[in-house]
């Protein structure tokens, strides 16, 4: 099993908290994602971020909010049998669980190099499969991680605090 | 036409004795402003853009444009009337553009001029701000008014991509009220300057410009109103027509595809976008960052761009047809663009930084807006989910977060109440 972190220093010790008090969410919205379903893919993201609008989320972090899980979920839907979006709301950050039914990636560390693609000609065809969707995600994300295995499912977490 | 007191004025008046409480308008509205209370529409001045859909989509009257009073042009010393492009897609073949322009003066205006005289300059301005704010992107155009308002409404995080300039329209009054005062040697008063216009978001911009710092317009008059009296001109001059000098080169303007098309070039990739559903759904992507290998987006609210206004007569596909045969057969006209040009240069057509009118928040605190956000959620279980509008707001959803805000009850339900009545 392989693991990967990224965390912006300053949300370290506030990942350590919500680690251990494991707060229940405000709001909690659950999107299923389909294998190769470009036509719905990006829905989900979509209700995320109208939602946020409603909460008065800061529009700076809407944005980045909105690119990652974007990317995230158009990540599920090209590269994945499927899989579902999670997105815990709380008064302060966002964290949004994509977990999918395999087949798992290779190399994390290789995934997150700049213009480094598995996509097939499909998804090629649909505009999407660039090699830019994780470290998108990462630029975007305060904390991200990944656990996978070749084979098996990913699990890719995104943590966002609001401004 | 004046209701100053309102935060937000709105060229729209509801006519409550013609109003049923059907909801078609409600369920219209792409800002959701619209509710049926009392079996009368309202709208919320807040949240409404003046897109006209409302309009177009009451069959009782009920709902009415407003538009100024022809008689106001008395007032003023000069006047003069700007015709928008769509003008020209509104009559038949046999009526050439010039004898429509003609019958305008017979109107009393002393000068008629046309959005089209500026296109050619316009296209140079937006091409240079599109170079010169290469860190933003996409720009987006605002020379819609409703679309600025939809950005300032629904979509606030993209108001720093809005071109902030002046729509051509402003930017041709601002020529000829310079031009006007200096060879007539008229004071500023005097002379008034008024705008035919296809669409209520028009009437509500020349009430109510944002982020403008000049005097503009003296006011808005609507295509479908002058329409019969400009006929009956029409039929009189017909046969003794005037050598008028018109613009059909720069009709484009009306166009949403047209003017995308002139604006692209080799280094600016344009994009066209026309009517409001497709506007929001491109908003939301270009809010997703997926729009940014577009350097200019040219939105417009209606069908095909300004000939779909809801105050025009024709078809926007008729009309469209017609200005694009107009634009084939035009000779090259005269140019203003070196005197436009001088102005842009001094800093003439800048629009101050344009602010957000945020309605998305349930609450300013996003503690209390997450407590909404949950009875929000616990009221929505309990609602049918069928989106019937018969409770006067357009979803269960809406209707939901009326009950949360304090402006609606379950009761208003009325598939419920059936259900209730059903099992007592």
């Amino acid at each position: 099993m392989a693991e990967y972190w990224h965390i912006v220093p300053e949300f370290d010790s506030r990942l350590q908290e919500f680690r251990n008090s494991n707060p229940e969410a405000d709001v909690v919205l659950e999107f299923e994602i389909a294998e190769k379903d470009f036509v719905n893919s990006g829905k989900g993201s979509a209700e995320v971020k109208n939602l946020l609008k409603r909460l008065g989320v800061d529009p700076d972090t809407l944005r980045r909010i909105a690119v990652a899980s974007y990317e995230a979920e158009i990540n599920v839907t090209a590269h994945s049998k499927g899989g579902k979006m999670v997105s815990s709301i709380y008064d302060e950050m966002i964290h949004i669980a994509f977990r999918d039914k395999g087949p798992g990636i290779g190399d994390i560390d290789q995934a997150m190099v700049p213009g480094f693609s598995t996509a097939d000609d499909l998804v090629r065809e649909m505009g999407f499969g660039a090699g830019l969707g994780l470290p998108n995600i990462k630029k975007n994300s305060d904390i991200m991680h990944i656990v996978s295995e070749r084979g098996s499912s990913t699990l890719l977490e995104i943590f966002i605090f609001y401004s | 036409m004046n209701n100053k007191d309102q935060k937000y004025f709105h060229a729209l008046q509801i006519l409550a004795d013609n109003c049923t409480g059907c909801t078609a308008c409600v369920r219209v509205c792409p800002t959701e402003a619209i509710r049926i209370r009392n079996r009368k529409a309202t709208i919320d001045a807040n949240r409404c853009i003046d897109c006209g859909n409302c309009v177009e989509a009451c069959q009782f009257h009920a709902i009415i444009p407003r538009s100024d009073g022809l008689d106001i042009i008395r007032n003023f010393h000069y006047k003069v009337a700007i015709i928008s492009s769509s003008y020209a897609g509104q009559f038949s073949e046999d009526i050439p553009y010039s004898v429509a322009k003609q019958a305008l003066y017979e109107l009393g205006f002393d000068e008629v001029a046309e959005e089209a005289m500026v296109t050619d300059f316009v296209i140079r301005m937006i091409r240079d701000y599109v170079r010169q704010n290469k860190h933003i992107r996409p720009i987006l155009s605002s020379s819609c008014p409703a679309v600025v308002r939809l950005i300032q409404v629904k979509f606030p995080s993209l108001l720093p991509n809005v071109l902030h300039q002046e729509a051509p329209m402003s930017i041709l009054t601002r020529y000829i009220r310079e031009r006007i005062q200096e060879e007539k040697g008229l004071v500023e008063s005097d002379i008034g300057i008024f705008l035919i216009v296809p669409c209520v978001a028009h009437v509500t911009a020349v009430h109510q410009p944002e982020g403008t710092y000049k005097h503009l317009q003296d006011g808005a008059f609507s295509m479908g109103m002058i329409y019969g009296k400009v006929k009956e001109h029409i039929k009189k001059i017909q046969n003794n027509p005037l050598p008028i000098k018109t613009y059909e080169k720069g009709l484009t303007w009306a166009l949403s595809g047209v003017e995308a098309d002139m604006i692209d070039c080799e280094d600016i990739r344009a994009l066209s976008v026309n009517g409001v559903e497709n506007v929001m759904e491109v908003l939301s992507r270009v809010e997703d960052h997926y729009l940014d290998q577009y350097d200019y987006i040219v939105l417009r609210s209606c069908t095909n761009g300004c000939v779909g206004g809801c105050l025009n007569i024709e078809n926007p596909f008729v009309a469209m047809s017609r200005v694009k045969k107009l634009i084939k057969e035009a000779s090259e006209p005269d140019s203003i663009t070196e005197q436009l040009t001088d102005l842009y240069k001094e800093g003439e057509f800048k629009v101050a930084p344009l602010a957000p009118r945020s309605i998305m928040e349930l609450d300013k605190d996003i503690k209390n807006a997450i407590k909404k956000m949950k009875q929000i959620n616990e009221f929505l279980i309990m609602l049918p989910g069928l989106n019937c509008s018969a409770c006067g707001s357009p979803t269960c959803y809406a209707l939901a977060e009326d009950i949360v805000q304090g402006r609606a009850s379950i009761d208003d339900c009325v598939v419920l109440l059936k259900r209730h009545a059903k099992e007592d």
